[in-house]
C-alpha cells in the first residue's frame, strides 16, 4: 500500500516542532510571545506615511542641499526657501519660485525640519520656531557644516527645535526624513 | 524606520558580515575576570559575535580563548582538563597552549613534530580592571589596549557586572542613547533606586517630561545632549556620550557612581550587557557596592551561578501589577536593567525596523545607526579604520550639568565629558 506522505520544508518542520511545544505547555506568557511561531502572526499591513514635513531652508547653501534631498521620493514632504522679509513674518518659496506664506505652509503639517549653514538666517530660525511652538508643531534643526559659522541660528532655534543636529550633512537630512516616514 | 536590508546589515555580526568585520577592529569584553578566579580553574565556554569559544587560564595565569572544539574529533574543549600550562582534551589527550597551539599528541611517536601543524583559531585575552578583554580581528592590525576610564580606575572606585540579554545588540544599545524613556520608564527608580535617589537632577528629569535633543558628532562617536527646564530660566542637561560600536555612558546624578554599559553581541538573538559603575575620586562605599551586588542601579540580581537574570522571560520578568499600580514601578517590572531589557527583548529576538514610526526625539538613535552604517560600509569597501578604534576616543565622560539657555551643551562641557583623572564627575 502506497504511503500517503507529506515532505516539510525544514523550515515548516521546525515551526510545526515549535507550534507543538507552545501547545504543550509551560512557556511564560512572554516566552511563548517572543517565540519565532508567534511571531508569524504579528499584524502586517502596510504603514502609511505619518507625517506632512516642511523642510525650511534658511541660507543659500542649505537651499542647494534642500534641492537635492528634494530631488529623492517622499510621500508628503514639501521643500522651501526662506526668501527673507519680515523676520516676524518670513517670505518662503517652494524651490520651484513660486511664493509661499508662512502661515499656509505651515497648515496642515506636524513637523517642520529648518536647514542652516549659517548665521544670516537666525531671526528667520526664531521665527519659525515661535510659530511652530505656537501651533504644537514639532520642530527639528539641522546646522550643515561646521557649526561655528551657525552657532547665532543655533541658539535662535534651541528654545524650540526639539531636536537640533550640529555638524549635521546632507546625509543627515535624508536620513532623519527617511526615517519619520515622510 | 529602517530598510530591511540596512537592519540586516546593523544587526548581523557573524563571521564575515559587514557588521561582523567592523566589531572585529575592536577590543571587546569577553567576559569578567572573575569568571577564570585562578590558575589552573574549570574553561568557560564564550561566545561571541556568533563564534563559539572556550576560555581558560593556565597554571602560570595566562589567560586563552580559542575555538570550543578540540581539532582531533570536535569534542568541545569546555570538558577539558586545565593542567600543566595548557587544556587537554580528555578523549584523547591532546593539549593546547593559551595561543590555540596543539602541544601534545599522545598517540603520536614522542618525537614528531605532528602537533606543531595543529593550532585552533584563538584570539587575545587581556584583563583590564575588572573585565577580560579580546580582540577576534586581523593580528596585524591589532589596536592598543583600550582606556575607557572604569577599566583603569582604582579596584575600589570600580564594579563591573553582566547579564544575559535575549535579543540582538542593536535594539538593547539602543537603550543606552535614548535619554527620553527615563522619565516614563524608570520614574519609580529615581524615587527608591539607592544607586539613583536623593539626586537634585532628579526633580528635573520629573519635571519635564518632554526632553529636547541636541545631537553632537564626535570623533569616536557621538554625544546626546538631553535638555530639560530648570528653575530660573535655565536648562538640566544630560550628556550620553557614545564610543563607536557599542559603548554608551547614563549621565551621573548626585555623587552616585556613573554608570554605563557595553553591548555585546553573542549571535545576532542574543547580547551580553556589561553594566559598569565607578566614581573618578573616591572609592564605592560598601554600601554601594552591595547595591549593585544586590542589582540595583544599572545591575541585575542573576540566577546564583549565571548570568542570567533573575527576573526574566521565563517568569514574565516577575511582573507586578499591584506594584504598578502603587507607583513603585512605572511597568510592574522591578530594577531599572530589567525595565531596559524586558521591554527590549519583548520586540522580538531582532526588531523588525521597517515597522518603526520613529519621532524627531529619535535623532540620537538615527545618527548613531548612520555612523554605524557608514563606518561598516567604509571598512569593507575602502578598509577605512573605524571611529572608536583610537583609544583617544574612549577617554570619554557622560554629565549632568544646569546651563543658561544661550549657551551650547558642547561649548560648555568640553572639559566635563573628558577623561580627567583624578577630577570629579560633572554632574547635579
Amino acid at each position: 500500500m502506497a504511503q500517503a506522505t507529506r515532505t516539510q520544508t525544514p523550515d515548516a518542520q521546525a515551526h510545526a516542532d515549535e507550534a507543538r511545544a507552545l501547545a504543550a505547555g509551560g512557556l511564560s506568557e512572554c516566552a511563548r510571545a517572543t517565540s519565532a511561531y508567534e511571531s508569524r502572526f504579528r499584524i502586517d499591513r502596510p504603514i502609511a506615511p505619518a507625517r506632512a514635513a516642511r523642510v525650511v531652508a534658511l541660507d543659500e547653501r542649505a537651499v542647494a542641499v534642500a534641492r537635492h534631498v528634494a530631488g529623492r521620493q517622499w510621500a508628503h514632504a514639501r521643500f522651501y526657501a526662506c526668501e527673507g522679509g519680515d523676520p516676524h513674518d518670513p517670505l518662503l518659496r517652494r524651490l520651484d519660485g513660486v511664493p509661499a506664506p508662512l502661515g499656509q505652509v505651515l497648515s496642515g503639517t506636524d513637523v517642520v525640519v529648518v536647514l542652516a549653514t549659517e548665521d544670516s538666517g537666525r531671526a528667520y530660525a526664531e521665527a519659525i520656531g515661535r510659530i511652530c511652538r505656537e501651533r504644537g508643531i514639532t520642530t527639528a534643526g539641522l546646522v550643515l557644516g561646521i557649526d561655528f559659522e551657525a552657532q547665532d541660528a543655533v541658539a535662535a532655534l534651541r528654545p524650540y527645535a526639539r531636536v537640533l543636529l550640529p555638524s549635521a550633512d546632507e546625509n543627515d537630512v535624508f536620513e532623519l526624513l527617511t526615517a519619520l516616514r515622510v | 524606520m529602517l530598510r530591511k536590508d540596512i537592519n540586516e546589515l546593523l544587526t548581523q555580526t557573524g563571521p564575515g558580515t559587514p557588521m561582523g568585520d567592523l566589531f572585529r577592529q575592536y577590543w571587546m569584553p569577553a567576559m569578567l575576570a572573575e569568571e577564570l578566579p585562578e590558575d589552573d580553574c574549570p574553561p568557560v565556554r564564550v561566545k561571541l559575535l556568533s563564534e563559539r569559544m572556550v576560555a581558560f587560564r593556565d597554571s602560570q595565569g595566562r589567560y586563552g580563548l580559542m575555538d570550543e572544539f578540540c581539532a582531533h574529533r570536535g569534542a568541545s574543549l569546555w570538558f577539558g582538563r586545565n593542567e600543566g600550562s595548557g587544556l587537554r582534551c580528555p578523549y584523547h589527550g591532546w593539549k593546547y597552549d593559551v595561543t590555540g597551539q596543539c602541544i601534545e599528541v599522545p598517540s603520536e611517536a614522542d618525537n614528531s613534530s605532528f602537533c606543531e601543524n595543529v593550532k585552533l583559531t584563538a584570539y587575545p585575552l587581556v584583563k583590564i580592571g575588572d573585565v577580560l578583554w579580546t580582540y577576534m580581528g586581523d593580528p596585524a592590525k591589532k589596536p592598543p589596549l583600550p582606556e575607557f576610564e572604569f577599566a583603569h580606575v582604582p579596584a575600589e572606585q570600580t564594579y563591573t557586572s553582566k547579564r544575559w540579554q535575549q535579543c540582538n545588540w542593536l535594539q538593547a544599545f539602543e537603550g543606552g542613547i535614548d535619554s527620553s524613556h527615563v522619565t516614563f520608564l524608570h520614574s519609580g527608580g529615581l524615587k527608591t533606586d539607592p544607586l539613583f535617589k536623593g539626586a537634585k537632577g532628579n526633580e528635573y528629569n520629573q519635571n519635564d517630561t518632554k526632553p529636547f535633543f541636541e545631537v553632537a558628532d564626535t570623533e569616536g562617536g557621538l554625544f546626546v545632549g538631553a535638555r530639560r527646564n530648570a528653575e530660573d530660566g535655565k536648562y538640566y542637561w544630560r550628556i550620553t556620550p557614545w564610543v563607536m560600536p557599542n559603548f554608551t555612558m547614563v549621565p551621573p546624578r548626585g555623587d552616585h557612581p556613573v554608570h554605563g554599559h557595553f553591548w555585546v553581541p553573542i549571535d545576532d538573538e542574543n547580547c551580553w550587557a556589561y553594566s559598569f559603575d565607578y566614581h573618578p575620586v573616591r572609592a564605592l562605599t560598601d554600601t554601594e557596592r552591595q547595591a549593585m551586588v544586590d542589582g540595583y542601579g544599572v545591575h541585575s540580581k542573576n540566577i546564583p551561578g549565571t548570568y542570567r537574570p533573575a527576573a526574566n522571560m521565563d517568569n514574565d520578568y516577575l511582573i507586578d501589577r499591584e506594584a504598578q499600580k502603587r507607583g513603585e514601578t512605572y511597568s510592574g517590572v522591578a530594577g531599572i536593567a530589567m525595565q531596559d531589557a524586558s521591554l527590549q527583548e519583548s520586540m522580538g529576538p531582532v526588531v523588525d525596523r521597517t515597522k518603526e514610526r520613529l519621532v524627531p526625539a529619535d535623532s540620537g538613535i538615527i545618527k548613531a545607526r548612520q555612523k554605524l552604517r557608514k563606518a561598516a560600509l567604509a571598512l569593507r569597501d575602502e578598509g577605512v579604520t573605524p571611529p572608536g578604534v583610537d583609544p583617544e576616543h574612549h577617554k570619554v565622560r557622560s554629565a549632568a550639568i544646569v546651563l543658561p539657555q544661550a549657551e551650547s551643551f558642547l561649548d560648555a562641557c568640553r572639559d566635563a565629558v573628558t577623561v580627567q583623572p583624578g577630577v570629579r564627575q560633572t554632574t547635579v
